[in-house]
């Protein structure tokens, strides 16, 4: 069996040769450190000496250096041996003749077809991913806009000022809800929304994107103790944990990265309906409360107010 | 802090007030509401001594001193119809030496003493309005914590009452009419419990002028 897999590649004479040069390298050069190890052997003279041991070491590396010499004709001949072999060496496993103690050899053809079968599943996933056009992270952003001619704007890279302006532009719309901008960490900015007397939201931006919100009752305090604006902690209530949910569902849902002024005014619209959370009753059921909690779904097109549960 | 609505509890027919007040909680668990210990609220009525009265012969105001196991650090002090002023505890040692003008009248501290509720944003207080030793009447104050505008959430509020006090679900609270938009603060849950404390004063007069 071994001579079937190996005879298209290898001479085998020139390898059982080769192996012997191998072992007649070693030897010379054994000699030759040997040779310096003993130094200078005792003569009458010093120049005998020096005189011996000269021609001894000079001797011993002219044999390491034909040797060496044979061993690299010989290495030529034998070729290389598992080119043809489509696992290349490692296919030389299957020769392994003790099958059953060591099954490397299925193991291995097996995870091979695994890896196939995923790199091609990737693949046809990473093709259906790339016609969305949901884009958040940097990462796939900066990927695609490598393969985007530069003409269409890439959300992320718009002037602070620009972003000011619109958040300035929206400010104005809505009378009812005041909205405050701020940079404590560089160019992004975050938003401190109150809306009338009834909430406070906590927008944390990326140019205009919007990464995060949260949102909290009016009475509670928004801040840290070091006075920075606390986007961690969650609100007190159930009833605004349940806002925040929804806000969350709906930066999500508002998307159209080719306009994202668009989108946050999209949102912020939707976010003003919430000046009326509790004194909306449900536009299915009718009542004000369900499970203790008022109708805390706002309709993304409608902006009618409905329970979590009445909304379908 | 959130709007408060507070409200006496008539005592159900042919029961005690103790019945009645465990009727009350019965419902209120059966809700889902869960026990979070118990609160206190407690009223101390002073009148204006008489070596301080104009000569005019006007009649004296009546001033109250209350406390709330809620805020348990503050002390308020309210005229009726008047200003409501919230100071540190210690307000009542004050009062002592104010003796010379303000004179208590020990005889008629109330308080309302009874468990705390919670059911998601809402805190319920179901209490037993005592005067010297004797129970008068149950009180019931309901708070909707993450609102901070009264109007806006009474329909909200008057829907939860509903659940559990029946018919005996109250009108809006007076407080309410004068607020309009403005932020609800302690003082007027403090108003309510006097209004309330002198109703129950009133509704006790009758018979108790009756033994004398």
């Amino acid at each position: 069996m071994a001579d079937g897999v190996l005879s298209p590649g290898v001479n085998l004479e020139a390898f059982s040769q080769a192996i012997a040069a191998i072992q007649a390298l070693r030897s010379s050069v054994t000699r030759a450190f040997d040779c310096l190890k003993d130094g200078m052997r005792h003569r009458e003279t010093l120049e005998g000496r020096e005189k011996g041991f000269v021609s001894a070491f000079q001797d011993s590396l002219h044999s390491v250096s034909r040797d060496l010499g044979e061993l690299e004709r010989l290495s030529n001949l034998v070729g290389k041996p598992s080119e043809n072999h489509p696992l290349h060496n490692s296919g030389l496993l299957s020769l392994d003749p003790v099958q059953d103690k060591t099954p490397l050899y299925s193991q291995l053809l097996q995870a091979y077809k695994w890896s196939n079968k995923l790199q091609y599943h990737a693949g046809l996933a990473s093709g259906l991913l790339n016609q969305q056009s949901l884009k958040r992270s940097a990462n796939q952003m900066g990927v695609s806009a490598k393969r985007r001619p530069k003409a269409q704007p890439t959300t992320l890279v718009l002037p602070p000022q620009y972003v000011d302006d619109v958040i300035n532009r929206i400010d104005r719309m809505f009378p009812e809800m005041s909205i405050q901008l701020s940079r404590p960490n560089g160019t992004s900015a975050m938003l401190l929304v109150t809306l009338g007397k009834v909430l406070k939201v906590i927008v944390v931006m990326r140019s205009l994107f919007i990464d995060r919100t949260i949102v909290k009752g009016y009475n509670e305090n928004v801040y840290t103790e070091d006075g920075k604006l606390d986007i961690w902690s969650k609100s007190n209530y159930q009833v605004f944990q349940k806002v925040t949910d929804h806000a969350t569902t709906a930066l999500l849902h508002y998307q159209l990265p080719q306009m994202p002024d668009v989108v946050v005014r999209s949102f912020m619209t939707w976010l003003r309906s919430y000046i009326k959370l509790f004194q909306a009753p449900c536009q299915r059921c009718g009542k004000f409360l369900q499970d203790g909690l008022p109708p805390t779904w706002r309709d993304f097109r409608t902006l009618e107010a409905f329970h979590d549960t009445c909304r379908q | 802090m959130g709007v408060t609505c507070v409200s006496q509890m008539p005592v159900a027919e042919g029961k005690s007030v103790q019945q009645t007040v465990e009727i009350l909680t019965r419902k209120l668990e059966l809700l889902g509401a869960e026990k979070q210990g118990t609160f206190c609220v407690d009223c101390e009525t002073y009148h204006t001594a008489a070596s301080t009265m104009g000569n005019q012969g006007q009649a004296g105001k009546l001033m109250y001193v209350m406390h709330n196991s809620e805020y348990p650090l503050s002390c308020f002090a309210l005229f009726e119809n008047g200003p409501c002023l919230i100071a540190d505890a210690n307000f009542d040692i004050l009062m002592v030496k104010l003796k010379g003008f303000f004179q208590n009248a020990k005889a008629n501290k109330i308080e309302s003493r009874g468990t705390r509720y919670q059911y998601c944003d809402f805190l319920v207080k179901v209490g037993t309005v005592t005067m010297g030793p004797s129970a008068r009447g149950i009180s019931v104050e309901v708070e909707y914590c993450p609102c901070v505008v009264a109007n806006d959430c009474w329909n909200l509020l008057m829907e939860f009452m509903q659940s559990f006090m029946g018919n005996h679900t109250p009108g809006i609270p007076s407080v309410f009419g004068n607020k309009h938009d403005s932020i609800y603060s302690p003082a007027d849950s403090m108003v309510q419990y006097m209004e309330l404390f002198n109703k129950i004063r009133k509704q006790q007069q009758v018979p108790v002028a009756g033994m004398r």
